[in-house]
């Protein structure tokens, strides 16, 4: 059951002349194997993410250097399709070191500006959440690692330069997670809801329209309620549950939920 | 005359521009023709070249044991300055001139500055005393051995200073352990050098190294005293394993750990000129300074600077031992450190004294020849 | 000379890290330690109480530096158990395979760190070398090299990739030679051995007695084990034995590692093996939304929340490189835990450090030290 090392690693009692032959014929083994090719990366010339000098190292130096997808899934700055980013929050909501600030980009209609996510790299961890959080898959993760700079602004990475990273077409972090199966919709309390189309308006898919519903008359004695008379249906097949339309319901009428 | 040592090249260059002088002026060119005046101008170009040389030389061991030790560890070693990283010590040092040398407050100032300075240059004086090549110094100095021991041992004393008077409980511990064990190794040391002087029969350098020629006896008797010789000079020289006055992990820097800039460069380059001087005595006392053996064709020492070219080679390669002690072994402990220089290497080297003045009494063996001191 | 104070740290080549240790000495005897933590508080376990589940992850790589696997481990069994969910089977022997690469990756940084600790700078090259083999196969399958955010509350993020268990198995076998070579570097050297034999002796009574585990207590001559005393994860199902040794000295820790290191190569080839054959799911489905990836506002939930899911406590331990970690997750209801609580190994250890260094020398401080395996993100937290 235990193996007691003791037994076969002191088998040698302590030398008192200080016999050193072996660690030099080994420190001796490794110069003559060094001076063919020392295992270091030459780092700025060579890099491990070309694939043709990883196979060339593993070849040379007879020793198994990353083979295959080891540098592609490495989690380095994020890169950010503008053009499918639906603005839909997730990716700041989920990110743990609070990070990430939806700003502003040219592109939107102007009473509902176009938000896309700013990166502040002084404080990113690099942990995946956001780009395991995109619905859309246009944030995701790249092979970039070199960030350093002068200035401290320069971290902060606006989603132009993002898209910029985005178009350079850098390795991908290939791990997409598969959205769970049978994920909660989001659920509407009829009584509380007053009909103010705030749902629809900042719903990032637009699959939230507002239905007419049969105006109620009061009842006697009641003031008329002070209502639109309509009511939002979620379309739940390209709902990405982003929950927007819950922050902004000022009635807390939509929540999340099953149907059954 | 044919230019075929250093000394032959200097005393060139005093000649050639003493002439040109006289050229120039003519009035000048007989005073300038004086003998003694071109005697005294080679020795001035000679100090400078041998200066410039040693510094040069000692960058250099610098860059090999940093790209030797690269290979040991399975890494390179500085490469971008230059080709191979030649010049990045030059560049180092660069930096190091650059940078502000600071005194902590309550340092003391003069033990502080002149602690450095003095061990860089007694450490140069060294290069004033080793031979490397025939002619080196004209009129050979008589105990020129027992001067570069002289010299070699005057280190703890600066280290200590200087270790005392930057005021940190570090150095002085590292001031205190170099001093112990120079102290401790020099006895080995010289008694090593004792059977080497019972061989050879002289003190000094250049006759000792004419004697090597006799291979066989060179070698069988002073094998032992070679190895005690290494040994001691490993810890006098602080390298691995017996860097314990600098030991990293537990005394940041030892006794320079206060210093920085250029003063941390006194002290990094005075180690290596110690180094150097170092692997170049012990070429001189055991490996035949510049001479080959008796065997070896007279091809490959007749080409002009033969004698340095094969001295400097030797020494490269005895340093090169001491950079694969480096890179195969831990540091020993102080006491350990101590037990082994006054209870193995003691007793060792006077089994040497011993050894050698065996030989020197059986004075001849009919195959191998004779020891040199009975003059063959 | 008389006795004086030395601090060696915060910032010193011994520590590893930041602490500091002040050694009362005489010439170079030690008289007396008093190490002082604290350096490196970020109050991980404070700003956990604010974090999803999930989100907690990212502070457990960094709680550990060299074994942040380990302690996504501890943490999510924890988590896992305070709410109730069991991950899928395949899931548990991944997590199990990364923590044994991680003890691997953990004690080859503590072999070159210690070793040059004792002035031998080589095989703090060659271990580098060496455990930069494992971090590109942790890259290979979560994407980080030492912050790996791997392991989710029901599971792990997702599936090895093609294949990784022949790089796996290639890496297996680059390494095994590589620790002989260790061994005739260290264990063959006899300056090593002097260095180290018979060095920071701890009784096994006095390890049980002030908290110190891990190959500290198994070189006293102690069997304890949590892998096989308590098995977790799958750890019952494969087949290892635990490295002892008696004396309890600086060469008797070194023994007992590298002894580990080879039981974890066992154990990694069998995992890989078990992994091969048994395809299925990563993790576990019917997991609450709040735990799935996306954390969308959750509107009147958070109340709902507190209401309805199951309250409950989760305790872990596991067998961490350095020693037995710890950890308490207290799940009041609501997304974030609301305690959590880790016991650290390493402080243990390194507590208890005026029993071993005292009577010793100041040029044993490093190898004992060193032979501590100090990780101080863990102590300070």
């Amino acid at each position: 059951m235990a193996a007691d090392v003791e037994q076969k690693g002191r088998s040698k009692p302590e030398n008192p002349f200080l016999i050193i032959g072996k660690p030099l014929a080994t420190a001796a083994r490794q110069f003559a194997k060094s001076l063919i090719r020392p295992s270091t990366i030459v780092y700025p010339f060579e890099r491990l993410e070309d694939p043709k000098f990883r196979e060339e190292v593993a070849i040379r130096s007879g020793r198994p250097i990353g083979v295959g997808q080891v540098w592609d899934n490495y989690r380095g700055v994020h890169a950010l399709n503008v053009n499918t980013c639906i603005s839909c929050n997730l990716c700041a909501f989920s990110c743990p070191d609070l990070c990430i600030d939806m700003v502003t980009v040219p592109g939107g209609d102007p009473k509902h500006p176009k938000k896309c996510p700013q990166i502040d790299y002084g404080k990113c961890s690099y942990c995946g959440f956001c780009s395991d959080a995109c619905p859309e898959g246009c944030l995701s993760m790249t092979t970039r690692y070199e960030l350093s700079t002068p200035k401290r602004a320069e971290m902060v990475y606006s989603p132009q330069k993002m898209f910029e990273i985005y178009q350079r077409k850098l390795p991908m972090n290939p791990i997409r997670l598969e959205r769970p199966a049978n994920e909660d919709s989001i659920l509407l309390d009829v009584p509380l809801c007053i009909g103010c189309n705030a749902c629809a308006r900042d719903c990032p898919t637009e699959c939230i329209t507002m239905l007419d519903i049969p105006k109620v008359a009061p009842k006697p004695g009641e003031k008329p309620a002070k209502r639109i008379w309509k009511e939002p249906v979620i379309n739940d097949s390209d709902c990405v549950r982003c929950g927007t339309c819950i922050s902004v319901c000022p009635k807390e009428c939509l929540f999340w939920g099953t149907h059954s | 005359m044919a230019i075929t040592t250093l000394w032959d090249v200097a005393y060139f260059m005093a000649t050639a521009l003493l002439g040109l002088v006289g050229r120039i002026i003519p009035p000048l060119a007989a005073p300038l023709g004086n003998v003694d005046l071109i005697w005294g101008l080679a020795a001035l170009v000679f100090g400078a070249i041998l200066l410039a040389a040693s510094m040069i030389n000692t960058i250099m061991l610098i860059w090999f044991e940093r790209k030797m030790l690269g290979r040991f560890m399975d890494r390179r070693g500085a490469m971008h300055v230059g080709y191979a990283g030649l010049l990045q010590n030059f560049a180092d040092g660069l930096k190091l001139f650059r940078k502000n040398t600071f005194k902590p407050r309550d340092a003391d100032g003069l033990g502080f500055y002149a602690g450095p300075t003095a061990y860089l240059v007694t450490s140069l004086l060294m290069f004033g005393v080793l031979p490397v090549s025939t002619g080196w110094s004209d009129g050979s100095l008589p105990l020129s051995m027992l001067l570069a021991l002289v010299i070699f041992s005057f280190a703890p004393l600066f280290i200590f200073i200087s270790a005392w008077s930057s005021n940190n409980k570090y150095s002085l511990i590292g001031g205190m352990r170099s001093a112990a064990q120079m102290i401790a190794y020099e006895v080995p040391i010289l008694l090593a050098v004792v059977a080497v002087v019972v061989v050879s029969g002289s003190f000094d350098l250049n006759t000792i190294v004419n004697e090597q020629r006799n291979f066989w006896f060179w070698t069988l008797p002073l094998t032992l005293a070679m190895i005690v010789f290494v040994t001691g000079m490993l810890a006098e020289m602080e390298r691995i394993p017996f860097d314990l006055p600098e030991a990293e992990a537990e005394l940041v820097e030892g006794w320079n750990t206060e210093y920085g800039g250029m003063l941390f460069a006194y002290f990094m380059l005075a180690d290596y000129v110690r180094a150097l001087a170092g692997s170049i005595l012990i070429v001189l006392l055991f490996l035949g300074g510049w001479t080959l053996p008796s065997y070896v064709p007279a091809a490959l020492t007749s080409f002009p600077l033969a004698g340095i070219f094969w001295l400097m080679l030797k020494t490269y390669l005895v340093f090169g031992v001491f950079v694969w002690i480096r890179a195969a072994l831990p540091r020993v402990r102080t006491d350990q450190l101590l037990r082994i220089g006054w209870m193995r290497l003691i007793p060792l080297s006077l089994a040497s004294v011993v050894i050698a003045a065996a030989f020197v009494l059986v004075k001849c063996v009919p195959v191998l020849g004779c020891v040199p001191s009975m003059g063959g | 000379m008389s006795e004086m104070w030395i601090n060696m740290g915060p910032q010193h080549p011994m520590t590893h890290g930041l602490w500091n240790l002040r050694v009362r000495i005489d010439g170079e005897m030690i008289l007396d330690v008093d190490p002082e933590m604290g350096y490196l508080h970020r109050g991980i376990e404070k700003i956990s109480e604010d974090r999803h589940y999930n989100e907690v992850i990212t502070l457990m790589d960094r709680t550990c530096y060299v074994a942040g696997m380990a302690w996504e481990h501890l943490y999510i069994q924890a988590a896992e158990k305070a709410l109730g969910i069991t991950a899928p089977e395949r899931a548990e022997w991944i997590r199990m395979m990364s923590e044994e690469f991680q003890r691997l990756a953990s004690h080859i940084m503590w072999y070159a760190a210690f070793v040059q600790d004792l002035g031998l700078m080589s095989p703090f090259l060659y271990g580098m070398r060496d455990r930069d083999l494992i971090l590109d196969l942790f890259q290979a399958y979560t994407g980080g090299r030492l912050t790996y955010e791997y392991m989710r509350v029901g599971g792990v993020r997702n599936d090895l990739p093609e294949g990784f268990p022949k790089q796996a198995r290639e890496v297996l076998d680059w390494l095994e030679p590589r620790l002989v070579e260790y061994d005739r570097l260290c264990m063959g050297s006899d300056i090593f051995r002097s260095r180290c034999d018979g060095l920071g002796v701890l009784k096994e009574s006095d390890c049980v007695r002030l908290g110190v585990t891990g190959p500290m207590l198994r070189s006293a001559g102690s069997k304890r084990d949590i892998r096989k005393d308590r098995p977790y994860s799958r750890y019952s199902q494969v087949e290892f034995d635990v490295a002892t040794a008696d004396a309890g000295d600086v060469t008797g820790r070194y023994l007992v590692r590298m002894e580990e290191m080879r039981q974890s190569i066992r154990i990694i080839r069998q995992t890989l093996d078990w992994l091969d054959h048994h395809p299925g799911p990563v993790i576990a489905d019917h997991l609450p939304r709040w735990l799935g990836a996306p954390y969308a506002p959750v509107g009147r939930e958070g109340y709902l929340l507190k209401r309805n899911y199951p309250k409950g406590v989760g305790l872990s331990a596991i067998e961490e490189p350095h020693g037995e970690a710890c950890a308490y997750v207290v799940n009041e209801g609501g997304e974030h835990p609301y305690r959590v609580k880790f016991r650290s190994p390493v402080f243990a250890n390194l507590s208890a450090c005026s029993h071993y260094l005292v009577g010793y020398r100041v040029a044993d401080i490093p190898p004992i030290m060193g032979s501590v395996d100090v990780c101080v993100g863990e102590v300070d937290r």
